[in-house]
């Protein structure tokens, strides 16, 4: 109040708000304690979003361990079970790839899309198509040309017809407005009467009762990568794409325009990106890695187009690609973890009797727990002082 | 061809539309007010198969269809809150939330149906139903009579719910403050609105509406459970919701147009037909494609829908 030049008439109420010089209410050692706040981290160090992962699946088996205990079972021999049938052996471990398998392409084609925040449900009837496109090019090319480009064919049938069918829910979305979340819901119930009219009719096996259809020749068969075990080339190409997504996303314009629209479309714009055709593009890369999925899973494991082969890795897809953060890397170990999950649940109903359904459970939860642990590392808990009468 | 313009026609199509539409105008109802508050629930797909799983558990187990319908909608209130904990209390993306709760609802009642009917899922058993509950008099009118005094109560309940809704949402103090915290959350939570108490009561209510759309697919249509009845039901609401522009009358009329085309399609299945069943069987989802693209009306949209509301961030 002294040393400062203040205008003569100062307002008594300001100066009460922001008092200049010792304050007498605030006498040392009164007025002041310790206490706790929340606030949100500038930066996420890497260690703590991988902890939170962690911390998620762990609590998820927790949780599933009450649903064991419930269905009268033992939690320990049940959980053991699992893992010995996923990793318990050579052969079981290689089983355990193959089922990874689809789940790294259509985990990877959730990511892509999500990262743009274009949001692709139609994992599912994307894979379909793939089947469906990788089918039509063996009844088609089979014979027809040697065996290396015949496999190279009909894996780029199965891509374009997956791009085709996710790029109809594009154009609706971009050209008529319409949410790409219903959009390729719906095209997934449109796509498995297709096929399934398809096997009762033009595809079917005329000496089989069931819709399915013939046994396709082996040569389009996708080679096996060991003596002993399912695991085929269709891994290699999933870990290939991993790459290629990496790079796409991390190392090119096109993926740069991907991520510019999922962090903020308007921003987006402003920097000449135009998000209507990133949203296209970024659906049919997308529908081509889902539809690798099913020509990967019909000439790698089935060879014959049946209705009930892939369903339901589109959607473990979605699972697999948020718990990864949407990251490639991470959507291949996550696929590896929810294949050992699958692989060792078949095992653990045969020997503990607890319903393989359990997988979905299991990863369900992980999913949601991975959503709170990743929003709760953005906070942290820091120990203040807080002076009395001020918040 | 006669036959299938006099089958189109035939009352019992038109009974069909109205219990077949039940659910969905149900779901579609708790899905518009929760949109209205500013969240996308998503879930309704798994709210539908889990609520309609514990309904048959409860009354497989106690033979009670009145503990059958409070325990669905319990259910259906219970997603509806662990939705509310995601989105609102820790701000997850809606879409993702939802999308993880429809993945868990089936998830769960795949693996509780395995649980509790040990393993057994070619011989489940089926449960007591519902009987249609005749309105005295109201039921003898020629035709309307027939079409809608002829049903279940639930039905009754749904349609009852239209002029409620309109009332709470339009008319009351609760009703404008929902709305606001859709439209414009920042102000409301200015006049001292809690945006997060509105948010949990908007998704319980919707939780509790798809909780009885649920109930009434197992306890009242079929006496039966199995994983896929909800068959997309889910998701059809939502689209319902969006073509219906967030008003209650058109809802109706979405509501009840797909169950007209559920029922059309049963009865001419049933005569046996030459169209392909699977042609059939996808016709609704094209035509709610169709739908979205013709009726592009969206003036209703609620403005801050699908956006978490962080106090001092726009």
């Amino acid at each position: 109040m002294t040393d400062v030049e203040s205008p003569p008439a100062v307002d008594e109420a300001a100066s009460a708000e922001t008092p200049i010089g010792p304050v007498e209410t605030a006498r040392p050692g009164r007025g002041w304690r310790s206490g706790w706040k929340v606030e949100r981290r500038l930066e996420t160090p890497w260690f703590l979003e991988v902890a939170a992962i962690v911390g998620a699946i762990l609590v998820a088996i927790a949780v599933s361990a009450i649903l064991i205990a419930l269905a009268g079972s033992d939690v320990l021999d049940s959980y053991r079970a699992l893992y010995n049938g996923a990793f318990g052996t050579r052969n079981a471990t290689i089983e355990t790839l193959v089922q990874a398998t689809p789940l790294i392409f259509t985990g990877l084609a959730a990511a892509f899309a999500f990262r743009a925040k274009v949001w692709n449900i139609g994992g599912e009837g994307q894979l379909w198509a793939g089947t469906m496109g990788a089918f039509w090019a063996s009844l088609i090319f089979a014979g027809a040309m040697p065996r290396a480009l015949l496999i190279v064919v009909v894996m780029a049938f199965a891509a374009v017809f997956g791009a085709l069918w996710a790029g109809i829910a594009a154009v609706l979305r971009t050209r008529f407005g319409v949410n790409e979340i219903i959009a390729t819901v719906m095209l997934n119930f449109v796509i498995i009467n297709v096929l399934s009219y398809l096997l009762s009719d033009l595809w079917q096996d005329p000496a089989s009762f069931y819709y399915q259809s013939e046994r396709m020749p082996d040569v389009v068969a996708l080679p096996r990568l060991f003596e002993g075990g399912r695991l085929h080339l269709g891994f290699v190409i999933a870990l290939a794409m991993a790459a290629v997504v990496w790079f796409i996303l991390e190392r090119t314009s096109f993926g740069y325009e991907v991520r510019s629209i999922g962090v903020n479309p308007r921003v987006a714009s402003y920097g000449g990106i135009i998000s209507n055709r990133i949203v296209l593009a970024t659906m049919l890369v997308s529908g081509a890695i889902a539809g690798l999925a099913g020509g990967s899973e019909l000439t790698g494991i089935h060879l014959r187009l049946q209705l009930d082969i892939v369903s339901g890795l589109g959607f473990t897809g979605i699972i697999i690609a948020l718990v990864a953060r949407l990251r490639p890397v991470g959507v291949v170990a996550a696929a590896i973890v929810a294949g050992a999950v699958t692989n060792g649940a078949t095992t653990m109903q045969l020997s503990t009797g607890v319903p393989a359904a359990l997988v979905d459970v299991l990863t369900g939860l992980t999913l949601v727990f991975v959503l709170i642990g990743a929003v709760v590392v953005n906070y942290r808990l820091r120990r203040v002082s807080i002076v009395e009468g001020q918040a | 061809m006669n036959d299938y313009v006099s089958t189109a026609l035939a009352v019992t199509v038109f009974v069909g539309a109205v219990r077949i539409g039940t659910p969905l105008l149900l779901a579609a109802i708790g899905e518009m007010v929760t949109e209205r508050s500013g969240i996308l629930n998503l879930g309704i797909e798994g709210i539908l198969t889990f609520s309609a799983f514990i309904a048959f558990v409860t009354v497989d187990r106690t033979d009670n269809l009145v503990l059958g319908v409070v325990f669905g909608a319990l259910a259906g209130v219970l997603v509806g809150l662990v939705m509310a904990v995601l989105t609102v209390t820790f701000k997850v993306e809606q879409v993702v939330a939802g999308l993880s709760l429809n993945l868990l609802g089936v998830g769960f009642s795949f693996y509780l149906l395995r649980a509790v009917f040990d393993n057994a899922a070619s011989d489940l058993p089926s449960v007591r139903t519902w009987d249609v509950v005749a309105i005295p008099g109201l039921s003898s009118i020629p035709w309307f009579g027939e079409v809608l005094f002829t049903q279940h109560w639930l039905t009754y309940v749904a349609f009852a719910m239209l002029p409620l809704v309109w009332l709470v949402l339009n008319r009351t103090g609760f009703g404008l403050e929902l709305r606001s915290v859709g439209d414009a959350p920042g102000a409301a939570d200015l006049r001292g609105v809690s945006i997060e108490r509105t948010q949990y009561a908007a998704l319980a209510f919707g939780g509790f509406a798809a909780g009885l759309a649920g109930t009434f697919l197992s306890i009242f249509s079929t006496g039966l459970f199995f994983p896929t009845i909800a068959a997309g039901r889910g998701w059809i609401a939502l689209a319902i919701v969006i073509f219906g522009n967030w008003r209650l009358g058109r809802i109706l009329a979405g509501a009840l147009f797909f169950g007209y085309l559920e029922a059309y399609q049963l009865t001419i299945q049933g005569q046996g037909t030459d169209v392909p069943q699977q042609l059939l069987l996808a016709l609704p989802f094209v035509l709610t494609l169709v739908a979205l693209v013709l009726n592009r009306t969206r003036s209703n949209v609620p403005l801050h829908l699908g956006v978490p509301y962080l106090r001092g961030q726009r």
